[in-house]
């Protein structure tokens, strides 16, 4: 199979087990790329790609397009912090006004969950989804199993615990489908307040002790606390969430193995981890970042070739 | 009016002539004579359909036609024309208008846009002034000009104490307060029911626990107030038992389900499609079961459309950003029929009209024809076609459902398909 079987790239829960085989695959070679003197090619010449930013972002927004330009393909970015609906304008009409500008594909984040599931019903144009409010951020989910498979050779039967904010992250529920469909066992972890009640049902362990999970695990991938998306305090104090949550060096060295921490950035050191555990050697976030070009590339190339066919 | 119904199944077993198939002369609006072959020698204009079954005119007890303010989703007029078609003679339309039905002047307005139709149209006044849940409306002076209950729609009453005056100051005039069963604080910003299905999706869940909280807060306040309440559309197993346990204590609490809520569970929702997202919300299967046996048993009292037309801008949006509501009034027979035997479905239809103080017709020599006239056997998937209403939002389209209206005799009208 040599092709992905879906025209968008809304969650990983609209991929199959091969997809994510292909696209890793495609990364490899663009991985090599993207290390070589010219860190470029020039496969997406004829492809134009809007970068729709509809919520705060500098790592993502900057590794799309950075991707995209590995690629050579034509990069129009629009961002707005401000969502379209409060302007008056529709998401439809706003995407619709850009696309015929003859945009091919277009990379979305935005605020609400399911956004990019909406467009790629209503408009003639490749999805990229690029992180929808608390549903998905496939891109990271890839980058982030992509990183294990480089460190441990594969990620079936690997245990990964996800730490912290799993009620608002998307990064989490990405994370829980593309680790599943590898066959990796997955726990959650964090005070009560912040887990879905019936995330179990997904087939996650659940787990509120650090130390028990970060002993189960062999990976441990700690989210930021997304305030943002908080209507009310979902727990009395920073300093308190990082007594009970925080991963410090002594914590670190404490545990019966060692383990690999990872993190998807923007990191609060000192919160969910200490600078001294995100700069040790069981770190591998700078590899996460370096490999999301890679991850973003494989994905952008595969979806317009089904473009051009 | 005049006029000879021929061969019609007869379903109302309030009369003598149930389940039996009989023509029906009709002079002067009164029922003359029921029989077989009624000879028609003033040549009446004569009524004959196939697989005529004819009832007491149906009633649905929560519909919103938009007038004042939001005439772009729906107006009176085609409101009780969409009734008509569908086979309701009576319906209560909610207080949920721009501005909001909360005065005399108010109910009057609506009445005089329902004057001379076949279908009547009740009003149900706003509970609180502008449906803010902060002062009463003028609840007496509504009461006389003809609303027959009160009720915020869809909109909680946070505080406690004013639900409670609310219950003892109707009991004055025997008004019929009505409470939307949701706890808004533990709602949040949740846009579906909590579970599985809002988990992988990454939508805020609504609990069941937000409904059941303010159900038993309500009929505390009952049981200390000895009001008169009504719950629409409840959703939840929880919420069931409570008021069945609530019954047993004879206190006067009466509550209604929306038909979706009987019909589709969340799961439903898999690709974020805002034809889905009602309130309260789509929820479990153990949900919908416990709230067919709710309405089998009686402790559900009526089950109603909850008809609710919204314009595509407001549905044709993200999720988190659509408004709530679906149509109904089109698919109510249909779906009602899906999931119940014809007896029982036309006493779901029929039924709910004395809570609210309206009397019933039956089928018999020497009353007013209050009826609706209909074929139940018919199948058909529900599709745009069958849309009255100025707004398309319906939930059941593309279902298979069983069972069509033929048309209306009301007011001394005949309106038929």
């Amino acid at each position: 199979m040599s092709e992905l079987s879906v025209n968008h790239l809304l969650g990983i829960k609209y991929l199959n087990k091969q997809d994510i085989q292909l696209i890793f695959e495609t990364a490899d070679h663009f991985k090599e790329v993207i290390n070589r003197p010219i860190k470029k090619v020039p496969s997406l010449r004829d492809i134009t790609i809007a970068n729709l930013f509809f919520e705060n972002s500098t790592r993502t927004r900057l590794s799309f397009e950075l991707a995209e330009k590995r690629l050579s393909a034509d990069v129009i970015n629009f961002s707005s912090a401000q969502s379209s609906v409060k302007k008056g304008e529709t998401l439809i009409d706003t995407v619709n006004n850009i696309l015929s500008m003859k945009v091919d594909m277009v990379v979305m984040r935005h605020p609400n969950p399911g956004a990019g599931v909406f467009l790629s019903k209503h408009v003639k144009a490749s999805i990229v989804n690029a992180g929808d409010g608390a549903h998905e951020h496939p891109t990271q989910a890839l980058l982030d199993s992509y990183s294990i498979r480089e460190k441990y050779g594969e990620v079936k039967g690997k245990k990964i615990v996800i730490v912290g904010d799993i009620l608002h992250s998307r990064v989490a529920l990405s994370n829980i489908f593309a680790l599943q469909l590898q066959g990796a066992q997955v726990m959650v972890c964090g005070p009560k307040t912040l887990i879905p009640k019936y995330i179990d049902k997904l087939g996650v362990k659940v787990e509120t002790n650090l130390r028990t999970a970060l002993n189960w695990c062999d990976v441990a991938n700690m989210l930021r606390v997304q305030n943002e998306r908080m209507d009310i305090s979902y727990f009395p104090s920073t300093r308190e969430y990082t007594q009970q949550f925080g991963v410090n060096k002594e914590l670190l060295d404490s545990l019966d193995k060692e383990i690999t921490i990872m993190h998807p950035g923007p990191i609060n050191r000192g919160v969910e981890i200490t600078s001294d555990v995100a700069d040790s050697k069981q770190s591998i976030i700078l590899e996460q970042v370096q490999n999301g070009v890679a991850i973003r590339m494989a994905v952008i190339y595969l979806l317009a070739s089904k473009i051009k066919q | 009016m005049n006029i000879l119904i021929k061969s019609a199944t007869i379903i109302d077993p309030k009369s003598e002539f149930h389940n039996t198939t009989q023509d029906i002369l009709v002079e002067k609006g009164i029922i003359s004579q029921i029989g077989q072959h009624l000879k028609n020698p003033k040549k009446y204009q004569e009524i004959t359909f196939e697989n005529l079954h004819i009832s007491q005119g149906w009633f649905d007890s929560s519909v919103c036609f938009g007038e004042p303010g939001f005439e772009e989703r729906e107006t009176i007029k085609n409101g009780l024309k969409t009734a008509a078609v569908s086979g309701f003679t009576t319906v209560a339309m909610n207080a949920n208008t721009h501005p909001v039905i909360d005065s005399n002047s108010d109910i009057a307005f609506v009445q005089s846009k329902a004057q001379n139709h076949s279908v009547t149209l009740l009003a149900i006044g706003a509970l609180t002034r502008e449906s803010k849940g902060e002062d009463l409306a003028e609840l007496y002076d509504m009461k006389n000009a003809g609303a027959i209950a009160f009720y915020d729609y869809k909109k909680p009453i946070a505080n406690p104490n004013l639900m409670k005056l609310a219950l003892q100051y109707t009991s004055n005039f025997d008004g019929l307060v009505c409470s939307f069963p949701q706890d808004n604080k533990i709602t949040g910003l949740g846009v579906m029911n909590e579970n599985i299905t809002s988990t992988s999706l990454g939508l805020k869940g609504n609990p069941n626990l937000s409904e059941e909280l303010q159900v038993s807060r309500d009929l505390f306040l009952l049981e200390y107030t000895q009001g008169k309440l009504h719950i629409p559309t409840i959703s939840t197993a929880g919420s069931v038992s409570l008021i069945r346990e609530a019954k047993k204590k004879k206190l006067d609490v009466t509550c209604s389900v929306a038909i979706h809520n009987l019909f589709f569970t969340d799961d439903i929702i898999t690709d974020f499609n805002t034809a889905y997202k009602v309130l309260p919300p789509l929820r479990t299967q153990e949900d919908v079961d416990a709230l067919i046996e709710g309405v089998k048993d009686g402790t559900i009292d009526m089950v109603t459309s909850d008809h609710n037309p919204i314009d595509i801008e407001l549905k044709k949006v993200e999720f988190d950003h659509a408004a709530y509501g679906t149509i109904g009034l089109e698919s109510a027979f249909g779906a009602l029929q899906s999931l119940f035997t014809l007896k029982k479905t036309i006493d779901i239809l029929t039924k709910g009209k004395a809570r609210f103080g309206i009397e019933q017709s039956t089928i018999n020599i020497g009353n007013a024809l209050n009826v609706t006239l209909f074929n139940p056997d018919i199948k058909y998937t529900f599709s745009t076609k069958d849309i009255i209403s100025k707004s398309k939002n319906a939930i059941f389209e593309n279902q298979a459902l069983k069972g069509k209206a033929y048309g209306i005799i009301s007011n001394g009208q005949l309106f038929l398909n």
